[in-house]
């Protein structure tokens, strides 16, 4: 069954200004992702691995080179299409979670939907909640909450808006083993259930080899990995 | 927008949107509050000042008044009332007596009362009526010299007048201390039958209007062209010099208190901006990565800003009423009267402040928050740039313009913004030289002491930044309390209880000995007899004043009038000499008489005094403290010069209530003698210092407390970082006591730095306050020296350690996991 292209980059560059000066920490990478794939992008810190993963998702214009999601090219769009695009398209799982601490659990988990104006926000909210094992925690408030709990109301988060790309950037780099196994088999359930595309930054090996496809990234250089 | 709602409730939940409102609220009721008391006072020296004048305006005219000027002042529904004032000689019996008479219509005064009694020497009441037609009120004196009781007949020109009241005080008496002599008061319809008033007679014409505010500017914008040479237009504020220097002052203080007010709140806005930024940073950041467009957020804080500017304006401007409700009233129970109501229109003022603060200090941060790219929010090596120099530009031309639009012009806003100016910069390299000292004192950090400063080093620009608010809040301070304790030391000197409250004119040599023995007996206090003859200056270096003035036009007071010459043996009482001999053979001028005249040591004046004229030149300059209440002269001569003229003699002294009687009675063998009671006048200037002493006193309260609520909000800007910090250092196994010991150090040294440099700057300030603003001499503060650093130590570790108090009760791994 020949699959539709989700991602597609082609060249794509990215240089940053730092305290000590200009920074390319991309360096001409190409690449496919195909719809409800799963791909593990491996490599040491510091190569690059977030800072291709925020591009992907649009959070930030690379310097050159073309990123297509669903034939959509990013840079030539505004902010506010990409913006859209993101809301309609992408889901993002952080390393440190990122939760809104000024939020409850469940109000953590509406936003994407009360951002599209949906009135079944919090029933959404309280389902996705329930899936992921915390339906006795939705008026907790972050910091009430374990590293591994935060990263479940933040996967609830990114499924709220059904996404079809699910970006998670290291994932289980907080938690310890058993919560780790927890996130891990959470997110290849709903990648499976709802055939979201997976692109998903790790150290861990293991993760790395459940993945269809594993891509290195080295020297600001996205190589894939032989199997 | 329901969402929008939604977050902005979740956000007041979380504490954030409440610092923004405090500081809205802080801003808008201090500006309201003291710009409304501020109008209160005003609103009430104006209604004193025009008590004086009897009128809330008056067209003074050497000439009768055209009947259009007061048609005129119908039309526009101004009350109006006529007074013309000359002197004419009185008689009653075979006595006669040159007095000062005025007649006055039914409508006089249309301000203020006269002060009228039926027994004679009585201290009076109050009398809003005028005398009826036939009628004449006479004063004690004039009464006394022509024998005259209550009900007898008293002639003027042609017509016969019945006396019906002892006149005590006229609402409209001049306070030119020269207007002397016994009065009396008849109604303007008597006027045309005592045929006094020939073609010649030098008489005064007013025309006395009150009303709406609106309809005086108008009607001043109609008569200004029509009036000529010899009438004047005259306001309640041009009162007399030592009212007017008085009010003035305070209203400058007030004025100065109030952008003081607007300056903290300034600041208190910038840093609340500054905290709900940082703190939605991450929130932008999270809804942008769930798709949030920045056209939503933009909509979304411009949404919460307004709904938290209509709250926050409407929360400011009822604490602002109420604290200016009872500044007044704890006021009012200092003062004789009650302070007018505040004029509704006042409120916009506080609004307005609250409205451009937040435009000025929100909304460009605002701008960059909503443009932030998220990825720099969520990679943790990025730095993100939020307060560029643009923001800080549109800030400080927000805050200049509100200090314009608060005081409604240009000069105070540009001292205190050059000083802002300045400060920042000294304490950017102070700052920078001391915590650079700081650390090459502090490395290897093992005491409290060690770790405090070396913590100050390496957050050196947010603790530069907040070393800069310190000073500001301080210095801010300083100037008030240093403004105010030298007023109302000036005001306090100006004023001894005993000042002398009456003159004596027109004493002859003969009488000077029996009037001291009088005086001794009644065991009152009087200053030397100084001897007085009249003269003109008629050239300057040979020049005459006609030519140097020949319009007539900006003349100097030395020249526009005769002038008292005297001379004198000593330097009097409340002189100073400045430059050259008092006692060389030449003339001794006063020295801002001098100066508006151009005058300088060794020009030569002539004279003229009594037809004769002599020459002399400058030999001495002196300064005259015209507070003193002693006879006092700008120009003083020779002996030789003036020895051979006939001389009245003029003295002071103080007489009180009690003492008043038996003078007036004693003076009364005197016929001849002028008697100026200035009492009235004193009180009156005692009494509104006492009340201005207070009220300012209370607006530096309110200002000070506003301070200290910003400097709160400064320190728990920054209570997050030491929060992290404290935890992090007591993970890490430092003991509770060694964090508090750092923290007492930082804020104890921050305190410390930004009294000191505060102290220099508010000397800074007070000069060109004291030489530009409030035209006094410049002085040396030291007390501003030792409280500056105190209160920075004090009041900031205070603070500071009220605030992180969390730091040190709370269980390290909660804080870690709760930021
Ligand atoms: N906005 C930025 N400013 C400065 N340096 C950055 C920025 N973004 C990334 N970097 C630097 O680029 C390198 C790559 O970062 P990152 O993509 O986070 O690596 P990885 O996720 O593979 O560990 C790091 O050295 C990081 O410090
Ligand atoms: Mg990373």
């Amino acid at each position: 069954m020949p699959r539709n292209t989700a991602i597609k980059v082609s060249n794509l560059t990215h240089t940053v200004t730092s305290n000590t000066g200009d920074l390319t920490i991309l360096k001409g990478i190409n690449m496919e992702i195909k719809e409800s794939e799963s791909v593990a992008i491996v490599g040491s810190s510091g190569s690059g691995k977030s800072t291709l993963l925020g591009l992907l998702a649009g959070l930030e214009v690379n310097t050159s080179g073309e990123i297509f999601l669903y034939e959509q090219e990013f840079s030539s769009q505004s902010e506010e299409q990409r913006a859209l695009v993101r809301g309609q398209y992408v889901g993002f799982v952080f390393q440190s979670f990122h939760l809104l601490p000024s939020l409850q659990a469940i109000e953590n988990v509406m936003l994407p939907a009360e951002l599209k104006g949906d009135k079944e926000a919090r029933n959404k909210a309280e389902a996705l909640l329930e899936k992921v094992g915390l339906s006795h925690r939705l008026t907790h408030y972050p910091n009430q909450l374990s590293g591994g709990e935060q990263q479940r109301v933040a996967i609830a988060r990114a499924f709220a808006s059904n996404p079809k790309i699910l970006f998670a950037d290291e994932p289980t780099g907080n938690l310890d083993e058993e919560n780790g196994k927890l996130i891990i088999k959470l997110l290849f359930d709903l990648n499976q259930s709802q055939g979201t595309t997976l692109v998903m930054v790790t150290h861990d090996n293991e993760l790395a080899k459940m993945c269809d496809r594993q891509l290195v990234m080295s020297a600001g250089q996205l190589t894939e990995k032989s199997l | 927008m329901n969402f929008a709602f939604r977050l902005m409730f979740r956000d007041i939940r979380s504490g954030d949107l409440l610092t923004l409102l405090l500081a809205l609220v802080i801003s808008v009721s201090t500006v309201t509050s003291i710009g409304l008391f501020i109008d209160r006072l005003q609103l009430s020296f104006e209604q004193e000042s025009a008590n004086l004048l009897a009128a809330d305006r008056l067209i003074r005219s050497d000439d009768d008044i055209p009947k259009e000027w007061e048609a005129k002042a119908n039309e526009l529904s101004l009350q109006a009332a006529q007074r013309t004032s000359f002197t004419t000689m009185m008689f009653a019996g075979d006595s006669l007596q040159l007095s000062q008479l005025s007649a006055v219509t039914d409508s006089y005064p249309l301000k203020g009362a006269y002060l009228v009694d039926d027994v004679l020497f009585g201290t009076g009441k109050r009398s809003t009526d005028t005398p009826k037609q036939g009628e004449i009120w006479v004063s004690s004196r004039l009464a006394s010299l022509l024998k005259l009781n209550l009900g007898d007949q008293v002639e003027v020109g042609d017509a016969s007048l019945k006396v019906s009241q002892y006149l005590v005080r006229d609402p409209g008496s001049s306070t030119s201390a020269f207007a002397i002599s016994p009065r009396a008061v008849m109604n303007m319809a008597d006027l045309a039958a005592t045929n006094v008033i020939i073609p010649g007679s030098r008489v005064r014409y007013s025309l006395l209007l009150a009303g709406s505010r609106e309809a005086l500017d108008e009607y001043e914008n109609w008569i200004t062209p029509r009036l000529s040479e010899g009438q004047r237009w005259q306001t309640p504020t041009q009162r007399g010099e030592r009212i007017g220097d008085t009010i003035g002052r305070a209203e400058s203080f007030l004025l100065l208190a109030g952008t003081l007010a607007v300056v903290m709140s300034g600041v208190a806005m910038a840093l609340a901006s500054a905290r709900f930024v940082k703190r939605h940073l991450m929130q932008v950041a999270i809804l942008k990565t769930i798709g949030a467009t920045p056209k939503l957020l933009g909509q979304l804080f411009l949404l919460q800003l307004s709904i938290l500017f209509m709250v926050g304006a409407l929360i400011g401007l009822g604490i602002g009423w109420g604290l200016q409700e009872i500044i007044a009233s704890l006021l009012s129970g200092l003062m004789s009267t009650t302070l007018p109501e505040p004029s509704i229109s006042r409120l916009w003022l506080g609004a307005a402040t609250g409205l451009i603060s937040m435009v000025v200090f929100c909304l460009p941060l605002m701008s960059r928050l909503i443009k932030i790219s998220p990825l720099s929010v969520l990679q943790p090596n990025a730095r993100i740039e939020l307060n560029g120099f643009a923001i800080y530009v549109i800030g400080f031309i927000g805050m200049f313009g509100l200090m314009c639009l608060y005081t409604n012009g240009f000069l105070l806003p540009s001292i205190m913004t050059a000083a802002i100016l300045g400060i920042a910069l000294f304490v950017a390299a102070i700052g920078w030289l001391a915590f650079k000292l700081g650390r090459s004192l502090t490395s290897g950090a093992t005491s409290g002491w060690q770790i405090g400063l070396a913590s100050l080093y390496r957050r050196l620009i947010p603790n530069l930044f907040q070393l800069l608010v310190f000073t500001l809040i301080i210095m801010l301070t300083l100037i008030l309390i240093g403004v105010k304790s030298s007023l109302i030391a000036d005001w306090q000197q100006q004023l001894p209880e005993d000042a002398p409250n009456h003159y004596l004119f027109n004493v002859q040599a003969n009488q000077i000995d029996q009037i001291n023995s009088d005086t001794t007996q009644l065991g009152l206090k009087k200053s030397d007899w100084y001897p007085m003859v009249r003269g003109r200056v008629t050239a300057v270096n040979n020049t005459t004043i006609q030519s140097l003035y020949p319009e007539e036009r900006g003349e100097p007071e030395l020249y526009e009038r005769e002038l008292n010459l005297t001379w004198s043996d000593t330097l009097g009482k409340g002189n100073e000499l400045v430059e050259g001999d008092f006692f060389a053979e030449g003339l001794s001028v006063e020295l801002k008489a001098a100066k508006e005249a151009n005058l300088e040591m060794g020009d030569e004046l002539t004279i003229n005094i009594g037809g004769n004229i002599i020459t002399l030149p400058i030999t001495s300059i002196r300064t005259v403290d015209w507070g003193s209440m002693q006879p006092n002269f700008y120009l003083i001569l020779p002996k030789s010069a003036l020895e051979d003229y006939p001389a009245n003699f003029v003295s002071s002294l103080f007489i009180s209530d009690a003492q008043a009687q038996a003078f007036y009675r004693a003076m009364a063998h005197f016929p001849t003698v002028s008697i100026l009671n200035v009492g009235d006048i004193l009180k009156q200037i005692q009494t509104i210092v006492g009340q201005l002493s207070q009220a300012i006193q209370l607006v530096l309260l309110c200002i000070l407390s506003a301070g200290a609520l910003v400097l709160l909000a400064s320190v728990r800007s920054t209570l997050e970082e030491r929060l992290e910090e404290g935890a992090l250092l007591r993970v890490l196994g430092a003991r509770g006591a060694l964090v508090r010991q750092a923290l007492l150090v930082e804020f104890g040294a921050l305190g410390f730095f930004a009294g000191l440099i505060a102290a220099i700057g508010a000397e800074t300030c007070l000069l060109g306050l004291q030489v530009f603003v409030f035209n006094a001499e410049a002085s040396f503060h030291p007390l501003l020296w030792l409280l500056g650093p105190a209160i920075g130590i004090v009041v900031i570790s205070t603070i500071g350690i009220f605030a992180s108090r969390t730091v040190l009760k709370v269980p390290p791994v909660l804080l870690l996991r709760g930021l």
